[in-house]
């Protein structure tokens, strides 16, 4: 009997221990009221399970936030989410909490922003990576999508370029005409990354292979090394991800085995300076700040998706920092007038790969 | 398919050793704990807590060896609770392991928020084991078992020398037979006088320690920086590996190797478009072939007898 209450005391004592710390994380992150305005405007963001800090799209919106702070004077809130089930919870609980404008970060998220929104009516709800489907989502939500195959396309062009026409610019250059591409899950912006980077590839280098890994976890470091080595095994020097935090593995693999990586979401030079040739960013920051803005000025597009692109400044390639003056002034001009053929709406990129002909 | 043949090459088989490393120091780990009696299915639980401070003592210090000492420790340490839980306050294996597991998640957590600011990974760490990769001079030479065994990086190395030690240690040495005594008969162990406590924190500390090392090779080895859920599911292969290996350290290291060819075999089939089919099927090939493997072994492999049995001599009090 004795013995049974003590493994209960332990038991309960871990569990309160486990409890406090998911609550811990969970803790709302309040900024300081602004003092000047007399009842400012509170926006919200819920994260999916990756949560703050994973350096893509969750810090992105978060940045968004910071910088409707800073221009709108609202007041941000994020809550994040330790499991699936917070989301609806968390999303809800913004909402009552007398935010106008709730955010909802993630593909993963998108059912549980839809059933937010329809027992929140008072208030706004907008979900980044999410369809709305205009036909049967109520009002006050929107969907934010992003023409990633865009940005993957950009960077398919200079890969494509690099890898054999002008490999002769760096030593990390092979003669072969391979390049590839880790993925994280198989998702829709993981696919649209992809199928763009490979009609970009085959658009200026049509003979090159464009050889890709499926690892199955966003925080899979180990197995995204191995994915980018088995490809440099292959032949290719130029690795482009859109794996998350496993992608991290394969811009590692890249690093110590002497080829170039392109990273993704955000301008990944940092992670390893020698390394990252550019990434394909998704302008994140600017198109939640954009909505806010919009919600301000009583423009928010409810009951349809919003689809940001080149033109909206949210898809494109980051600078190429310290490979400036390596990259050919050719390939510079191809990119540009890439770009200013994609803004015109001369180029069309198929977003999946049956439509891209991939195998 | 003329290119299948293509994959079956040398870098197959390092890569075999690379994704087998942290596999097979886990279950090391639960091989000892397990013949002493003591069900571990916390390894996944301790590695992540390993790789965290193994990461983050050699980013604080610059010294990837403090971070190696580190990893090593605090799994050690980490582990010591599911020893009390489980040897001294008795309470069930499989629910102290769980709940370790559980915890390691939170802490970790808890900690990245703590000394970083934000969850998610760590920054990159300035040099990582990896650039300690050395070459035996003359065994390296030896054609295809050279570059496999004998060009390798540090924790590697240590987990060649660790399975041939707890080979050892297991079948020749006093020590080893009270480890099995434990797991097969612990009150046996106890009339001839030695203590099966003393015996089983051991093995659970140790079990500790190895999975705090396949940690620390995620984080500063194979790897610059500490993530998340970095481990994904390494620890609980680790114990079908021990299953399948039959409890014996080097039935453990075989089947990790097995599962890590498995692992390096699916990423070549898909480099060369091996079948057309959705890469989720390539994805899950490793671990339907542990399965499969697991199935088609453990009947001939018993577990020790008194696994996951409580031992507990009443004191006579006054």
């Amino acid at each position: 009997m004795k013995r049974n209450l003590k493994s209960f005391l332990i038991l309960s004592l871990v569990l309160v221990l486990v409890l406090s710390m998911v609550l811990f994380s969970c803790k709302k992150k309040e900024e300081p009221e602004a003092e000047e305005t007399a009842a400012p405007v509170k926006v919200g963001m819920a994260t999916d399970v990756g949560g703050l800090g994973d350096k893509s799209f969750n810090d992105g919106a978060y940045n968004g936030l910071l910088l409707g702070k800073e221009r709108l004077g609202i007041v941000p809130t994020v809550v994040e989410s330790k499991q699936q089930t917070d989301y609806v919870p968390n999303l809800s609980g913004l909402a009552e909490d007398g935010h106008k404008l709730v955010f909802a970060v993630g593909f993963l998220m998108a059912d549980a922003l839809l059933e937010a929104a329809k027992n929140n009516p008072d208030a706004y709800f907008a979900g980044i990576d999410i369809f709305v489907d205009p036909a049967t989502a109520p009002k006050n939500v929107m969907g934010i999508l992003y023409k990633e195959e865009e940005s993957g396309y950009l960077a398919g062009v200079l890969a494509g370029l690099m890898t054999k026409k002008y490999a002769s610019a760096s030593p990390k250059l092979n003669d072969k005409n391979v390049v590839g591409v880790v993925l994280g899950m198989f998702i829709p912006p993981v696919e649209k990354f992809e199928v763009g980077f490979y009609q970009g590839v085959k658009a200026v280098n049509p003979d090159c292979q464009v050889i890709s890994v499926t690892t199955g976890s966003f925080t899979d470091q180990a197995k995204g090394k191995e994915a980018a080595l088995a490809m440099i095994e292959n032949g290719a020097d130029i690795i482009f991800h859109a794996a998350g935090l496993t992608g991290l593995g394969a811009i590692n693999a890249a690093k110590e085995k002497g080829v170039f990586a392109i990273g993704v979401d955000v301008d990944q030079n940092p992670v390893a300076p020698d390394t990252v040739l550019t990434s394909a960013v998704k302008g994140i920051v600017n198109s939640t700040y954009l909505t806010i803005e919009a919600m301000m000025q009583d423009r928010f597009e409810g009951g349809t998706t919003k689809t940001f692109g080149i033109n909206e400044d949210s898809t494109g390639i980051a600078p190429f920092h310290q490979f400036d003056s390596m990259i050919p002034q050719e390939v510079k001009d191809i990119i540009n007038q890439t770009i200013a053929d994609m803004k015109a709406g001369k180029i069309k990129i198929a977003t999946t790969r049956a439509e891209a002909g991939m195998k | 398919m003329s290119g299948i043949l293509s994959v079956f090459n040398l870098n197959l088989l390092i890569a075999t050793i690379r994704l087998s490393t942290p596999i097979t120091l886990a279950a090391l780990g639960a091989t000892i704990c397990e013949r002493a009696g003591i069900v571990n299915i916390a390894m996944e639980g301790i590695m992540i807590i390993g790789s965290f401070f193994a990461a983050v003592t050699a980013l604080a210090t610059g010294n990837p060896w403090l971070g190696l000492l580190a990893g090593l420790l605090a799994g050690g340490i980490f582990s010591l609770i599911h020893a009390v839980a489980t040897i001294s306050l008795h309470l069930d294996h499989v629910v102290s392991g769980a709940v370790l597991n559980i915890l390691a998640f939170g802490i970790t957590r808890y900690l990245m928020v703590l000394f970083f600011g934000h969850p998610g990974t760590t920054d990159a760490i300035p040099l990582s084991l990896y650039r300690f990769q050395w070459a035996i001079p003359g065994l390296s030479k030896i054609p295809v078992l050279g570059p496999i065994f004998f060009n390798q990086t540090p924790i590697v190395y240590f987990s060649f020398i660790l399975v041939i030690f707890f080979a050892f240690i297991m079948k020749k040495t006093k020590f080893g037979l009270h480890i099995r005594a434990a797991g097969e008969h612990p009150l046996a162990l106890e009339t001839i006088g030695v203590s099966v406590f003393k015996i089983r924190y051991l093995a659970v500390f140790i079990s500790g320690l190895t999975s705090g090392l396949a940690g620390a090779y995620l984080s500063i080895e194979n790897n610059v920086s500490f993530t998340e859920g970095m481990t994904n599911g390494r620890g609980f292969i680790a114990l079908a590996a021990n299953i399948s290996g039959g409890w014996t350290p080097l039935g453990s290291f075989l089947s990790s190797l097995f599962f890590g060819f498995a692992d390096a075999l699916q990423v070549r089939f898909q480099i060369i478009k091996l079948v057309n089919v959705p890469s989720e099927i390539f994805i899950i090939f490793p671990y339907v072939a542990t399965v499969i493997v697991v199935a088609g072994l453990v009947r001939k492999s018993r577990s020790p007898k008194a696994l996951g049995n409580d031992f507990m001599i009443e004191k006579e009090r006054d």
